[in-house]
């Protein structure tokens, strides 16, 4: 029936697992701080929302600077570090070798954190560049990227060195994400931070680096997790698989294109924010793929699917959404508005995160040797994020949406706008509370998964079941 | 295949290894040698989505593009046939007024068009102002010396060229000219005709470097 | 995907793609927009903000002013924009040439900026935005850090705010905006972009075509730059 080689010898935990789990932990361990991190000042800005006094007074959390503190300890402080460890993994397990280079990733990842840490002390005095996605201080910025480089090139000489000549999805989206992070940022350095292109045309780098930094970046990561995890719990084989390819190539190479979409009406020539409708619009056959070919997380069951199941439903609608609102017709309603931050959430919250949510709780149990801590810490956090962020998004939405009506009528003054949308600035407080309070129970529940000092159980054979051999579809 | 049971939330199991995962996906893709079959497997609605979105892609890209003209902003501007898209033409009475009251005039003259009583003589229901339009032209492009009277009130001082003529101070354009005379015709309650820029040229050439003008003079011209 | 140096090639090229599509492309036809020069007013516009403006920027942009108010404005038809009297023209490239950090901004929780020092009938004062800043209002934070509260010596500053009610200083003392909120208020005064480019009033869209054209793809902007490029 199947051709696969099915040697006893595949165990499902090997020496790749346990030999990588240090660098692979401490990455891990560093992205839930700052996940945590950012969690408190999302808690802050959302309260300033509606008590616009609150801590105003405090020089380092204006609105401004929380805002972009947030931003960025959730992009490099969380998603840089969980990004990279998932995609780490899944290289070298689809390898089929040990990772090489551990002491550089190691390396690496001390100085990506120190960096971080560094920036957002410059954000919170003074130092932003006021750049989206890019806020981090220009002196923090090459540190970074050679940080970047040392992690990555773990990764890079998994896939070069694999065992294989065969590839698979999850490796092409994690070996993308790894080699174009360090241009997207440096390319972005030299016409925003060291030698600064005039007037609008650093909105559009800017807007290109953000595009790029989703598309290029982030989005691959997530789905490199993914389309690793999916048919590995459910067993089955995705469908139209043999589309992925077209699927991949379309998201980087058009994905950047639609930097133009937050200017649709701004002081940028009409073709700029015309490229970004179409490009937009040519992506809705990447979320189409994935969402067809991720389809089988549907009928599978485990903690890791579930959230990727969430996540991805978030993908494909976010970018469906995207796609709708880049057309000039609805975004002189919607620009300007919470939709925009609800959109920018579902991306990077409701289908990013909890497409590593759902890898790292796949992930996890296999680098330690040992199940998650606590079941109810599990289960605990899967309900309190999933509908934190659900409420987050409706607040958004709903919101954004009354925002966007509102807006239009010349009519009505901004501060009464700000007041008919106090309820649901109180329903996104509560619901960033929930987030929180999740997410400090992961990193509880990550600790004591990870840091507890007895040595590995013997009996990992027991803890997990020895796979079969995946069959092929039947055409 | 039936998907083993995940009963315990602390850990998922695998259903399949890593090396069939490769190796079936890699089959789909049609790149084993021994694979013949690929494109059977082709759903043909994908393929036809995706050429849908590229034509429509296409299509909008060459509608509203702007001809990638990095000044025009307004994407419904379409003139297919490479002409220029010319900015809308901008009223003479506002460039004359911003002129009047920039430039020397209103020094003189006053913002109110009042003048002042002796000297300088005013713009407002003037019948040298709203007269003919050969003589007021004359007037700004080559100035104007000596006594003039103006509604019954004498008046005597000098005004200067303002045109592009020799010994002008100010050097100003035929469009410039043009422009702040029919300001002056148009304004407070002045209703002339508009001077237009050929007009202005036409006298400029005629007269040529005329030295400034006396009334006496220009009550010869019709 | 097997073939190694194959697909990092292709991954660099769509980067560069991209890059070379959106940012070298626009620098190309934007990149060298210079000041439009207006025969009648005998001046360029923009004007070049003056150094406290400019410096003032910088602290808009630190403190993330940005993260609530925008400036850019969109033309007619785009929302209310323009009925809302945040200009009376839509905002265009050559509005930032002389803008270190441009400060477009992406939401409009508060009002638009572009055009704060222009608007019309009456545009805030300086005292005005100093108050809103150290004194807020329901909606705006207040950011008193920017203020000094210090003992009155001698006499009583000139740039001390005029309190009244419980938000006056107590006696002898007086409230003072420090340098940065100087430069920030400075800053928010010289925002202004009344003076209508060439570019920012479109005409209408030709009815039917004139037979062959007269003058390829040059708008009358462009032709502008090139009478004023040659007085140089």
């Amino acid at each position: 029936m199947t051709n696969a080689p099915t040697n006893a010898a595949s165990a499902e935990v090997t020496a790749i697992d346990s030999g990588a789990r240090r660098p692979l932990l401490l990455l891990l361990g560093a992205a839930l701080v700052w996940l945590v991190v950012s969690g408190v000042l999302a808690l802050i800005t959302s309260i300033q929302m509606h008590s616009p006094g609150f801590q105003a007074d405090c020089p380092v959390l204006t609105h401004g600077r929380a805002a972009a503190l947030r931003e960025t300890a959730f992009i490099y402080g969380w998603a840089a570090n969980a990004g990279l460890a998932i995609a780490l993994w899944v290289l070298a397990r689809l390898g089929g070798a040990p990772l090489r280079a551990l002491n550089w990733a190691v390396i690496g990842t001390i100085f990506w954190n120190l960096g971080v840490a560094v920036g957002l002390v410059g954000i919170a005095t003074g130092d932003m560049t006021s750049f989206a996605f890019f806020q981090l201080p220009r002196y923090v910025q090459p540190l970074l990227v050679v940080a970047y480089g040392a992690i990555a090139v773990s990764g890079v000489l998994a896939w070069s060195g694999r065992r294989t000549d065969q590839t698979y999805a999850s490796q092409w989206y994690a070996v993308a994400a790894l080699f174009l992070f360090p241009w997207l940022s440096s390319a972005a350095q030299v016409v925003l931070l060291w030698a600064p292109v005039r007037g609008t045309l650093q909105a559009l780098a800017s807007g290109w680096f953000t595009q790029g930094v989703w598309a290029c970046w982030l989005a691959p990561l997530a789905l490199a997790g993914a389309y690793y995890v999916v048919p590995k719990v459910s067993g089955r084989v995705l469908p139209s698989y043999d589309f992925a390819p077209l699927s991949f190539w379309t998201l980087i190479f058009v994905g950047a294109w639609t930097g133009g979409r937050h200017l649709v009406g701004g002081p940028v020539p009409a073709w700029i924010a015309t490229m970004a409708v179409v490009s937009c619009s040519l992506l809705l056959f990447h979320y189409l793929i994935v969402g067809l070919n991720l389809r089988v997380a549907c009928g599978a069951e485990g903690t890791g699917i579930k959230f990727i199941r969430y996540g991805l439903a978030a993908y494909v609608l976010g970018g469906v959404l995207d796609g709708i609102t880049s057309f000039r017709g609805i975004a002189l309603r919607t620009q300007f508005t919470l939709i925009s931050d609800a959109q920018e959430q579902m991306a990077i919250y409701g289908g990013v995160s909890m497409m590593f949510f759902g890898a790292i709780y796949y992930m996890v149990p296999r680098l330690t040797g040992r199940p998650w801590a606590s079941a109810l810490f599990t289960v605990g956090h899967r309900v309190l994020v999933t509908s934190g962020v659900t409420v987050l998004l409706i607040s958004l939405f709903v919101g954004g949406w009354i925002q966007s009506g509102e807006l239009l009528d010349s009519k009505i003054p901004l501060a009464d706008i700000l007041g008919h949308l106090r309820i649901w600035f109180l329903l996104g407080s509560a619901a960033n509370l929930v987030i929180l309070g999740a997410n400090i129970l992961f990193l509880v529940n990550f600790c004591q998964s990870a840091c507890v000092c007895s040595p590995i159980q013997a009996s990992t054979e027991n803890l997990f079941r020895q796979p079969t051999a995946l069959e092929a579809p039947v055409s | 295949m039936s998907t083993p049971p995940n009963s315990d939330p602390r850990v998922d199991q695998a259903a399949v290894t890593d090396e069939s995962l490769l190796a079936v996906h890699e089959k789909i893709l049609g790149s084993q040698p021994d694979e013949k079959a690929r494109y059977k497997l082709l759903p043909l609605n994908l393929l036809f989505i995706f050429s849908g979105l590229i034509f429509f892609a296409g299509t909008y890209m060459n509608r509203y593009a702007g001809r990638f003209d990095p000044h025009i902003y307004d994407e419904n501007l379409k003139s297919t046939k490479g002409e220029a898209v010319a900015a809308a033409p901008v009223d003479p009475v506002v460039v004359g007024k911003k002129l009047f009251n920039n430039a020397a005039c209103n020094t003189c003259h006053q913002a109110t068009g009042l003048g002042q009583p002796g000297a300088i003589p005013p713009l407002v229901a003037s019948e040298w102002a709203t007269g003919p339009a050969e003589r007021v032209i004359r007037i700004v492009l080559h100035g104007l010396q000596g006594p003039i009277t103006v509604n019954g009130a004498a008046y005597n001082s000098a005004m200067p060229p303002f045109g592009r003529v020799a010994g002008s101070g100010f050097n100003w354009s035929d469009d410039k000219v043009a422009a702040v005379l029919t300001y002056v015709r148009q304004e407070w309650g002045n209703q002339a005709s508009a001077i237009t820029t050929e007009k202005v040229a036409e006298i400029r050439a005629k007269e040529g470097d005329h030295k400034p003008w006396t009334a006496e003079e220009l009550l010869k011209i019709p | 995907m097997k073939n190694g140096p194959v697909f990092f090639l292709g991954l660099f090229a769509a980067v560069t793609i991209s890059w070379a599509g959106i940012v070298l492309a626009s620098h190309a036809q934007l990149g060298g927009l210079v000041p439009y020069f207006d025969d009648t007013e005998g001046k360029s516009f923009p004007e070049r903000p003056a150094g406290i403006a400019a410096r003032g920027q910088l602290v808009y942009a630190d403190l993330g002013c940005a993260s609530c108010h925008t400036q850019q404005v969109r033309r007619p038809g785009f929302g209310s924009d323009q009925a809302r009297g945040w200009g009376d023209r839509q905002s265009v490239a050559r509005d930032y040439i002389h803008q270190a950090r441009p400060q477009l901004g992406g939401s409009r929780l508060g009002p638009d900026l572009t055009n704060l020092a222009g608007r019309k009938p009456s545009a805030p004062d300086a005292e005005d935005l100093l108050k809103l800043l150290y004194v807020g209002t329901p909606v705006h934070p207040r950011y008193q850090f920017l203020f000094e509260t210090r003992p009155i010596v001698g006499e009583a500053s000139a740039q001390a705010l005029r309190l009244i009610g419980n938000l006056a200083p107590a006696a002898g003392f007086e409230v003072a905006p420090s340098e940065r909120a100087q430069t920030l208020v400075a800053y928010l005064r010289s925002l202004n972009n009344t003076y209508e480019y060439p570019e920012a009033r479109p005409a209408p869209a030709p009815i039917a075509a004139k037979g062959e054209a007269v003058a390829h793809g040059t708008p009358a902007a462009s032709h502008q730059e090139t009478k004023q490029e040659g007085k140089k």
